[in-house]
Formats: C-alpha cells, structure tokens, sequence
C-alpha cells in the first residue's frame, strides 16, 4: 500500500472514533434532555416531591444542593487556596512541600465513597454532627480540596516572577506582594478552579450518601444540623427506590437534566473566563 | 557611598563572584559590562539583596551602603530595598493601572495619604519624564503603553518612593533605539539626585551614561576605573579586547 493511502486511512480512523466521541456524548445528553424535558416546568423546579415521588417537584434537593456546594466551597475555598499559597509562595522546595504535593495528588485519586465512610466515621459519629449539611458539606469540601489546591497553584505558577520581584524591589514585604500582586493577578483562574469544583461537588452522590442526604424530608433544613435533600441522591433513590418506579421515571430524568444543567453550566463558566483571562493576557 | 568589599557569592556550588571589591560615588552612573554569564546581574543585585529570593546561596564578604553593612543581621531587608531601587531588564508594569503602579510603592510603605500620593505619583512620572504622554490615561492600564514607555513607567515607579540608589539591569536591551535614547537621557537627570548603578551590554550605551566603569569576566571584576579611560586606554589587555570586540 502506498504511503499517502495508509496515511488517508489513519486519518479516516481517528477521525471516525472521535465522531464516535462525540456521537456518545451528544446521545448521553439527548437522552436525558428527550426523557427529562417534559417534566420541566416551573412547578416541578419549585414545588416538594409528592405521591411517592410520582408526582410534585424537586425544590428540596435543588436547595439542598445549593447549601451543600456553598458550605462545601465555604470550607475548601479558603483552605485550599491557602494552602496552595503555602505550597508554592512560602515553602521553597524542600520535603514539606513534596509530601504536601504527593498528599494532594494522593487525595484527588481516592474514590469518592470511600470519602463518604471517613466523613460519616469523622463528622457524623466523632464529632456527633449527626447526619447533617455540616458534616455532608465538610465531607464534599475534602473532595474538592485537591481541584482547589491544584488549580490555585496552577494559577499562582502563571504569575510571572517578575511581578513578585518587582514589588519586592520596591521595598513590599513577601504578604504585601502576595495579597497586592500575586492573589489579584492569579484570582481569573483560581476562579476557574473554584467553579470546577462546584461542577464537582454538585455532582458526587457517594460522599453525601452516609452524610447527609435525606431520602424524603416534609421541610427545607433549617439549619446546618439538619438533614437535607440533594439532587444526585434524590435521582439515585428515584431511579432505584420509589413506591412506584415506573411512575417516578420521568422524575428521574428531569432531576437529572437539571443537575446536568447545573454542572455544564459551570464548566461552560469556567473555560469562558479561562478565554477571556487568555485574550487579556495577550493584550 | 557604596562599598563592596571582597565579595565572594556561590550559586550552590557554583563560584559565581570572586573576591570582588569596588566603591561608588554618590551621584555618579556607575556602568557594569562584561559578556554573558560573567555575574553583572548577581553582583548588581547583591545591592538590594535580591540575590536573597534564590534557594542555596552564599555570600562572603562585606557590601556597605552610606557605612552599613546591608547584610547585617539587623538590617530590614524592607526598609533596604526602598531605600535601594531597582529597574528590571525587561519592563515589568504591574497588571494595575498607570496611576496604581507609581503608587503601589508609597501604599505599600505606607508614605503618605491620599494627596501625598496624588502628588508623588506627578512628580515621579515628571522624573521618569513620562508625565505628558500619560497625564489623560493615568487609570488606564499599564499594558497600555508601548515597550519604551512602560519601562519609564517602570523607573516612575521606583522614584515614587524616594530611593538614593537606583541598580537597572539592562533597562534598555528590550527596547527600541528611540526608546533606549530617551532611557540614556533620562539617566543623565536622574544623577542629579540619584547614584545609578547599570548594567549593560551595550558598550556604546556604557560610554556615553557612565562616569566609572566596572569590567567583569568569568565572576571577577578586571578592571574598574574611570569611563573615559577605561574605553580609551585600558589597563588590562582583556579589557581593550572586549571593548574593541575581538571577543564576547
Ligand atoms: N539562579 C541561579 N542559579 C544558578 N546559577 C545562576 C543563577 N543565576 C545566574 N547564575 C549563573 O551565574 C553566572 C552569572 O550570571 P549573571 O549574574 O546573570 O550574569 P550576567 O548578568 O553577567 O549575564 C552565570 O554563569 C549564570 O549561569
Ligand atoms: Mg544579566
């Protein structure tokens, strides 16, 4: 065979596996978008499950989600950004470093479940926070912990260094650099890591099932010892555990066109501001 | 006054400088040239203890500033570096406005309040001569201007915070032939007021700023003398060869 033709073919292969790709991804979305848009109405986004499910709308999770991506962030944001700063502004190279790094790798690569069991075993039994938003949040927060780390300090690295020794030269001190110079000019994509990790925490069933999700609760949680509802654990029990699954079907769709729709909102987000922070730069 | 006395630094294992030794005037440009990789930059950033952010260095040796050793260990680094400014090879502007960079200094030290800083900011950008070509635009961004002007931006900068040295590490070498001229006459003010130290590859860019010029090679300083003698009647052979470009 000669070489242009096998070269054409290649190209005709992998140019048909990522359409394949692709055709995968858009079916994955059209399913769920053809089963779950009929139940989407404004009732359904703002009223409570009702009729063992089969009927009523979503409100709780969707609340419940919302509180446990802001109590998760509340917690990871600040820590994670913190961390990173120590990581990459503070601790030069040495062993600290190292094993703070192969920790944070470590952590990202732990299955998500087994995130679930530490955070009943710590914050639910230990520390007696019970099955809680509390404990539900601090145990998504460990998750998203390593994204924030490792975006946060993958935006400080795109800081160029002479920034820093700019305003060093200029007699700032190493805190005044960091939270004048440093933070702001690094804050578009941190950002961006903060919003994939929202993406990440809205999502993530197993470490909110033995921490907080509530099967079915007659009221929104009042405070953050209560139990809640969540969107990807209201599915699953849709999916696997109504009265009547037949009837709840629909329901189950429309949960989870919705908590699609919150996650690729998020990430449409991020690498938005990603091109955006891009164009500024080569300005 | 600054003095230098038998500095020796080490990158690591490295010997970087090697037992030099030196003493610059108030008031005079003090020009550094040597080829590549001879240690210029190091020496000159010796001054403002830059040198410090590196990892797994070494000094020996003495560097007084008006009769203090800068590497006492009861020196504020802080206070030292606003004391001994620095203008970067390329121009490195904040990503903030015009107006923002000029101040950050004076913020940052904490001189003055808001009409103070409204004020130094004017006169530091008339000393960097940039004034008229930014007075409308002062909160537009630094990133704004052209190469040229942000390095005057860059010296405005350093000026806000009333330094009495100024080191510049080849402030022109990124810059176009009409924006390094106005750089060259710029330093020819700012001696009224300032000691100057620069380093600089460019020979003729040496003759014409400096009053002394240090010669390095390989981590020594060759020779140190005078402008005018040192580019028509060297001391050393090396030197004439470098100057006449027979190598580096
Ligand atoms: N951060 C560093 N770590 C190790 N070696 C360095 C570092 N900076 C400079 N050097 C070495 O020190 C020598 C002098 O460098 P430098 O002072 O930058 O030279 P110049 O400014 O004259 O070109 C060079 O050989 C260079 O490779
Ligand atoms: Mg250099």
């Amino acid at each position: 065979m000669n070489k242009k033709l096998s070269q054409q073919i290649a190209f005709i292969i992998f140019k048909l596996f990522g359409i394949l790709v692709v055709a995968i991804l858009i079916s994955i979305l059209g399913f769920i978008i053809v089963n779950g848009i009929s139940v989407i109405n404004w009732k359904f986004l703002t009223a409570f499950p009702n009729e063992g499910m089969t009927t009523g709308g979503i409100f709780p999770a969707i609340v419940g989600t919302l509180y446990l991506i802001i109590g998760s962030l509340l917690f990871a944001f600040p820590l994670g950004v913190m961390s990173a700063i120590y990581t990459h502004e503070y601790a030069g190279k040495g062993w600290i470093v190292k094993t703070i790094r192969m920790m944070t790798n470590n952590l990202a690569s732990i299955p998500s479940i087994v995130f679930g069991l530490f955070g009943m075993a710590l914050f639910v039994n230990k520390l007696n926070f019970g099955d809680s938003i509390i404990a539900g949040s601090l145990t998504l927060g460990l998750l998203a912990l390593p994204v924030i780390i490792r975006t946060t300090e993958e935006a400080l690295k795109a800081v160029p260094n002479t920034y820093r020794e700019a305003s060093l030269a200029l007699g700032a001190t190493k805190l005044q650099t960091i939270k004048k110079v440093v933070i702001p000019a690094a804050m578009p994509n941190i950002i961006t890591g903060l919003i994939l990790s929202i993406g990440r925490v809205s999502g993530e069933t197993a470490p909110i099932l033995f921490t907080v999700a509530a099967y079915l609760l007659p009221q929104l949680p009042t405070g953050i010892f209560d139990q809640a509802m969540a969107l990807p654990y209201h599915l699953y029990v849709l999916a696997t555990s109504g009265t009547d699954l037949e009837a709840s079907r629909p329901m189950a769709y429309g949960t989870a066109l919705v908590l699609i729709m919150i996650v690729l909102t998020m990430n449409l987000l991020a690498s938005f501001m990603r091109r955006k922070l891009e164009k500024n730069r080569s300005k | 006054m600054i003095e230098a006395k038998n500095i020796n630094f080490y990158y690591g294992d490295f010997h970087a400088l090697k037992n030099i030794s030196i003493a610059i005037k108030p008031n005079t440009v003090t020009a550094f040239i040597g080829p590549s990789g001879c240690g210029k930059s190091t020496f000159l950033r010796l001054f403002n203890r830059m040198n410090d952010l590196i990892e797994n260095t070494r000094l020996n040796g003495e560097c007084l500033i008006e009769g203090k050793n800068i590497y006492d260990k009861s020196v504020d680094i802080d206070a030292l570096r606003k004391r001994v400014g620095m203008v970067f090879q390329k121009p490195n502007p904040f990503p903030k406005s015009i107006f923002e960079n000029v101040a950050y200094g004076l913020r940052v030290n904490d001189m003055g309040n808001k009409q103070f800083i409204q004020q130094r900011v004017e006169e530091s950008l008339k000393g960097a001569a940039l004034w008229d070509e930014v007075k409308d635009k002062l909160h537009k961004s630094a990133y704004e201007l052209s190469g040229g002007q942000q390095q005057r931006l860059c010296i405005a900068r350093a000026l806000a915070v009333a330094p009495s040295v100024i080191l510049m590490d080849e402030p022109a070498s990124a810059l176009d032939p009409i924006s390094t001229s106005k750089i060259e006459e710029l330093i020819h003010e700012l001696k009224q007021q300032y000691t100057i130290v620069i380093v600089t590859h460019n020979m003729q860019q040496a003759a014409r700023v400096s009053d002394n010029t240090g010669f390095f090679m390989h981590g020594e300083l060759v020779e140190y003398s005078d402008t005018k003698k040192m580019f028509l009647n060297p001391d050393k052979e090396s030197t004439q060869n470098y100057i006449t470009g027979r190598f580096g």
